[in-house]
């Protein structure tokens, strides 16, 4: 049988199949020849990468452990799967970046704080990125605050937010969003921030439907509802809670559930899961799951993720991710990290992804 | 026979081998759909060059289990490297899209945790940078060459063939 073997393939078809691979190996293949690593590194790969890969990519955890400063990528799948106790430290940053606090995570780049410095950094890439600090938060020191981090597609551009707010009644907040574009911090003069926070360590909005979504209180009324700051249109917009959601919490948040926007609320023993099955539709949250939280040893867990068979998948606070069935009975527990203390945890997607603006190939 | 008045075209591999396939077959395969209707008469038969006949042999496979609704089913397991890569050029030069997807993802899930030496033979190619340019990508990237599955690198002396 004649068989012709040519031993090269065209470069378009060599991308095709790159578009396919995972960030890591695409990472390792750049060593293969100066070609590759062109290609691989040219921003345009990257973009057509990130968008090919969206909608199958699993999201992975980043853990952020103080002492001794480890930086772990756990994948949901191999860790659920793994019978081993702990992952190894995969991921690195230099010292001086330490302590340091997440603030964000948004198409593969984290948002975080050391000392009084803003970076972003991404973690597959190894680009990382000083940002300064808003005007108005260099003022207010480490109050309590909010923030978020999110990205514009109609301008192709990142997009920071600060919301100092309002310590009285007549004392007016503060909303402030940094354009990674124009390199800028602005403050929203013409929208008002009448909320503040009703729990007093900083919270991180929540990227849902291209907006960033907080759980405040009206500081005229203490009544609580759900902010939303669309990044597009640059307005605030409220969400109202679901009406028996009930007082005497020792925590509230919210996340994404399969397609929705969910509340949990954590009391002593259990938290809930309120899921509102039409965006902004206040007739539509209803109470999906009650887990309980007794059997956890840090008795404390938040929702982060939900499988694809709608499996609850969070942290414990500490150390643990911890995975419920939809119907609230734990199925399993594993620890990712050593250090008893914990760790700072958010999600992220890997992608090769630099910012607009910025063509140093890494 | 005219293939104009017939459900079926003939397609001609290059090694001499005569296919009847289905108009909606032929349909998948954009370069023959180019060729049938750039044609002013009616074709007898369609040349297909870089298409040999156990290429076409898959083909056939793959498209009566994509309209059974099977697509999944279909397997290139059993293809050594070679005779994958091979098969993709001929699915390539045919432009069908579907084939073309699942063949590309199935190079992609070979080559996942392959060590970078692997994947130059696989496409035959030269390392071209320099110790020192290799060793300083490396090690800017370290976290990636890490981890149970994928397969250690051979020594960076080895790089140089």
């Amino acid at each position: 049988m004649e068989k012709m073997t040519p031993l090269y393939l065209p470069i378009e078809l060599i991308t095709q199949i790159l578009l396919r691979l995972p960030v890591k190996s695409l990472i390792c293949f750049k060593s293969v020849c100066k070609t590759w690593f062109t290609l691989i590194s040219n921003p345009n790969f990257a973009n057509s990468h990130f968008k090919f890969s969206e909608s199958t990519q699993t999201l992975r955890i980043l853990s952020i452990s103080a002492i001794p400063t480890q930086i772990r990528s756990v994948d949901f799948e191999v860790l659920f799967n793994n019978h081993s106790n702990s992952l190894n430290p995969n991921l690195s940053l230099p010292q001086s970046y330490f302590p340091l606090q997440i603030k964000g995570s948004c198409r593969g780049f984290i948002f975080f704080n050391c000392s009084s410095n803003n970076y972003i950094w991404n973690p597959s890439t190894g680009f990382c990125k000083s940002l300064p600090l808003s005007p108005i938060g260099s003022n207010f020191g480490t109050y309590s605050y909010l923030y978020g981090f999110g990205y514009d597609h109609s301008r192709d551009d990142y997009l920071l937010a600060s919301l100092y707010p309002a310590l009285a009644a007549d004392v007016s907040s503060h909303l402030e969003i940094f354009s990674l574009r124009d390199n800028a911090w602005k403050e929203i003069e013409d929208t008002p921030f009448p909320y503040w926070s009703p729990y007093h360590y900083p919270k991180l909005g929540l990227l849902f439907n291209e907006a960033l979504h907080w759980f405040v209180s009206r500081s005229s009324s203490l009544v609580d509802v759900i902010v939303s700051f669309n990044l597009m249109e640059r307005k605030l917009l409220e969400i109202p809670i679901p009406s028996d959601f009930g007082d005497y919490l020792l925590d509230i948040g919210s996340w994404v559930f399969g397609e929705f926007l969910s509340l949990w609320a954590m009391r002593n023993r259990i938290v809930e899961i309120w899921v509102m099955k039409e965006y902004k539709v206040h007739s539509s949250w209803i109470k999906n799951i009650v887990l309980s939280i007794d059997t956890l040893p840090t008795k404390c867990f938040f929702p982060i993720y939900s499988t694809k068979s709608d499996d609850v998948i969070g942290t414990d606070d500490g150390s643990g991710l911890v995975k419920y069935n939809n119907k609230g009975h734990l199925l399993e527990y594993r620890t990712y990290c050593d250090d008893p203390r914990g760790s700072q945890v958010v999600m992220y997607t890997e992608s090769l992804l630099s910012l607009p603006g910025d063509h140093e190939q890494v | 026979m005219a293939s104009s008045s017939s459900n079926l075209i003939s397609l001609k591999t290059s090694d001499g081998t005569v296919f009847k396939v289905e108009r909606a077959l032929a349909k998948t395969m954009k370069t023959v759909q180019a060729i049938i209707e750039e044609a002013d008469a009616n074709i007898y038969m369609i040349p297909i060059h870089n298409v040999f006949s156990h290429h076409m042999d898959m083909i056939i496979d793959y498209y009566k289990l994509s309209v059974a609704g099977k697509s999944k089913e279909f397997s290139v397991e059993k293809l050594d490297n070679d005779e994958l890569k091979d098969f993709l050029l001929a699915v390539h030069y045919l432009n069908m899209e579907d084939l073309f997807e699942v063949l590309t993802q199935a190079v992609a899930d070979r080559l996942e945790k392959k060590s970078v030496g692997y994947v130059r033979k696989y496409f035959g190619i030269e390392n071209d940078f320099t110790p020192e340019e290799y060793a300083a990508i490396r090690k800017k990237n370290d976290w990636a060459f890490k981890g149970d599955d994928i397969e250690p690198e051979e020594d960076e002396e080895k790089q140089e063939e």
